[in-house]
């Protein structure tokens, strides 16, 4: 049974079509992707999940029923825009942020605490958010969200701002947490990230879904005849070649599409006569990254 | 509602237990009492020193009769004026000293009673200040209260028919209040309404705009839509509108406190102070209930304010229209004290906004019959809850809403939106 199920959801402002005719569903115990480049919609459905704003059309099933605000106390939603009191002691906050899930003054406390040595920060308890740099203040931020041991867990853009050790300590504690059967989406505009993560993705662009399933299934749906290159030299014959349908050239290292009868050895042939200095030549699978600006149309998925 | 409670408690937390509430708390009724009393206590000030007057006398007629008119005390039991009385002769050759002693303010002011008093003429009246009208209207009066003496003695009328005839009458008043006379003085009431209407007045504008910055500060930090995550709108809404109330309720019985404290030591001392603060269970029940009406019409409507905002310039000026629902009736209230049975003043008293000021107003002057108070209660919860159900519905949608100010026109869309 699935534990979200969302059915033909669309908003509306005015004229315009923030989300159009959305439908997915997720599995519990599954690490799910939102995909899309900035004002897809992910923020409005992700709002529409967590009944903020209420869908025009479609219904959203959440843990086997329509949404009922004692929901609210089994999800954890780190939203895109998101901050803090900056007066309150980081410990009193989070004991406020857990209260407002329902738990008890003392049970939230406790949990605080907990977490706060796990992100290092017990030190800090006692000071004002204000006093925390940003990243501390994301780390707090990302413990009010999983304070309440949510059943879901939904993260809009989570490892924005982060530096890379507190991405992959955010990273573990969320494999940790899919480990112990939580249920969680990450929204993100960032394709390596979620092609790591996800076992599921959707992906959306301009409100409407463009391609969804499981991870593996469109990877193969969607794979080319492509090849990694690093080399040294001058390469930029490598994109008038035959056998190629398209390249993405960083410099010293190259992103190549065959075409679909071509193969990568006749690639390698062609650059090995043309004496190139080649330092890796590999035959890959097509990335989340080629699928994502492929689908979405180049230049809207960097930022 | 545990969560409702789990924001009124942040927002005691938070409030209640900082410098600045503490600050706020003591100095706050010392500037109020210091606007309320400051006049009167500079006007009292001045008037605990004699007033030298010199009068000169040109008729040669009334230097006898002039003290008798001038023989009112200050409080302190020291006459209030203290007469110089000299003939035109006198005044002739020594009129540069007396004019000196204008300047040097030894002397409050010259009178001149002309020659033709008796039949007309002109007082003249020298000082170094002439702005105090009502001080000057007190000499006129007095001189021809002995004037007029003189002229009825010169008709040949038995001075002791002047003076029953020119006998003085001291005012006192009396309001009728369920049929029994009770003899108050005129002071005592308007002491009590005008405290009470101003701290109305003022929290509704204090802890309205409170609840404004409380529901912009969590727009703009964006911890909005955490919160949202947690409870729905009308529920953040609602905590913040509690309490802000509830941190303003301590901040009321702090001030109680204080001024039972206060009063006890100003009651032992000056025991006839008692006689001004005189306050009826029944008025002090109906200044909570109206005080409570009018605190959620105005500050559900500051909180849309604050969700429609952002910044602290948009809300600023999207407010206006809110204070001046709170200041027109103040001003109103003023000529309701003067005559609170006119009928316009009746009918605004059964207007929201209008309500908690005028009809408590009219509930401490003459109180009016029950139905009507509780009539008027009645209209007013109904306002509440329209005020209420509008103000969250754009509270709302106006929480997520960034940038732009929203248009009349927005608004109202906004009350469609699902």
């Amino acid at each position: 049974m699935a534990l979200l199920k969302v059915d033909r959801i669309s908003k509306f402002y005015d004229h315009y079509r923030a989300v159009d005719q959305v439908s997915f569903h997720i599995e519990p115990g599954r690490m799910f992707g939102l995909l899309g480049p900035n004002g897809a919609g992910k923020t409005t459905t992700m709002r529409m999940i967590m009944n903020i704003i209420i869908p025009d059309e479609g219904r959203i099933e959440i843990f086997g029923s329509q949404f009922r605000e004692e929901h609210k106390n089994r999800i954890g939603y780190l939203p895109e825009e998101r901050g803090l009191y900056p007066k309150m002691k980081v410990i009193d906050h989070l004991q406020f942020l857990g209260e407002m899930k329902g738990l008890t003054a003392h049970r939230a406390r406790q949990g605080a605490l907990k977490w706060l040595e796990r992100f290092e920060l017990e030190s800090w308890a006692h000071k004002k958010v204000q006093e925390l740099s940003k990243g501390m203040q994301q780390k707090v931020q990302f413990i009010g969200t999983i304070l309440h041991d949510p059943d879901l867990i939904i993260m809009d853009e989570p490892f924005a701002g982060l530096d890379p050790i507190n991405t992959k300590l955010l990273k573990d504690i969320l494999l940790e947490l899919k480990q112990s059967g939580k249920t969680i989406i990450l929204s993100t505009h960032l394709m390596d990230q979620a092609e790591k993560l996800c076992e599921e993705i959707c992906l959306i662009n301009q409100g409407a879904v463009v391609l969804q399933g499981s991870l593996a299934e469109i990877k193969q749906r969607y794979s080319h005849n492509a090849v990694q290159l690093e080399y040294n030299g001058d390469a930029r014959f490598i994109a008038s070649l035959p056998m190629v349908e398209r390249v993405n050239d960083y410099g010293n290292y190259m992103e190549i599409r065959l075409h679909d009868q071509a193969a990568p050895r006749d690639l390698f042939r062609a650059i090995a006569r043309s004496g190139l200095e080649v330092t890796r030549f590999e035959a890959m699978e097509t990335s989340l990254n080629d699928i994502f600006i492929e689908m979405v149309g180049g230049g809207n998925g960097d930022e | 509602m545990n969560k409702t409670l789990a924001l009124i408690k942040r927002e005691i937390k938070t409030k209640v237990f900082t410098k600045g509430f503490l600050i706020g708390t003591v100095l706050g009724p010392i500037f109020m009492i210091g606007i309320m009393f400051g006049p009167a206590f500079f006007m009292s000030l001045t008037e605990t020193k004699p007033v030298n007057l010199l009068i000169v006398d040109k008729t040669d007629d009334l230097a006898a009769h002039l003290p008798s008119a001038f023989n009112d005390t200050l409080t302190n039991g020291q006459p209030r004026f203290v007469l110089t009385i000299i003939d035109s002769l006198t005044y002739a050759a020594q009129r540069p000293r007396f004019l000196q002693q204008l300047e040097r303010k030894q002397l409050k002011a010259v009178v001149v009673i002309p020659a033709d008093a008796m039949r007309g003429g002109t007082l003249i009246y020298m000082g170094k200040s002439i702005s105090d009208m009502e001080f000057i209207q007190t000499i006129r009066d007095r001189i021809n209260q002995v004037l007029n003496r003189q002229k009825l003695l010169h008709a040949g009328i038995n001075p002791e028919l002047i003076e029953r005839l020119s006998t003085r009458l001291t005012i006192k008043t009396i309001k009728i209040e369920k049929g029994e006379a009770r003899e108050k003085q005129l002071g005592q009431e308007w002491v009590t309404a005008f405290v009470f209407l101003m701290i109305l007045y003022m929290t509704s504008l204090l802890y309205g705009n409170a609840t404004m910055r409380g529901v912009l500060e969590e727009k703009t930090s964006r911890i909005v839509e955490v919160l949202l995550s947690s409870t729905s709108a009308f529920q953040l809404m609602m905590g913040k509108v509690f309490g802000v109330g509830m941190v303003g309720l301590i901040q009321y019985l702090i001030w109680v406190g204080m001024a039972l404290g206060v009063f006890a030591f100003a009651a032992a001392s000056h025991p006839h102070l008692l006689q001004y603060i005189s306050i009826s269970p029944v008025v002090l029940l109906y200044f909570i209930i109206f005080f409570l009406l009018g605190y959620f019409q105005i500050s559900t409507l500051f909180a849309a304010v604050g969700a429609m905002s952002s910044s602290q310039e948009d809300a600023q000026s999207l407010s206006t229209p809110i204070t001046i629902l709170v200041v027109i009736p103040f001003i109103i209230s003023f000529t309701v004290v003067r005559d609170p049975a006119t009928p316009w003043s009746q009918i605004l008293s059964f207007v929201p906004f209008f309500t908690p000021m005028l009809m408590f107003l009219r509930v401490t002057l003459m109180m009016p019959p029950w139905y009507e108070i509780w009539g008027a209660i009645g209209i007013n919860l109904a306002a509440i809850f329209a005020g209420t159900w509008v103000s969250a519905k754009i509270y709302r949608v106006g929480i997520l809403m960034y940038g732009k100010r929203p248009t009349l026109p927005e608004m109202i869309r906004w009350l469609r939106y699902k």
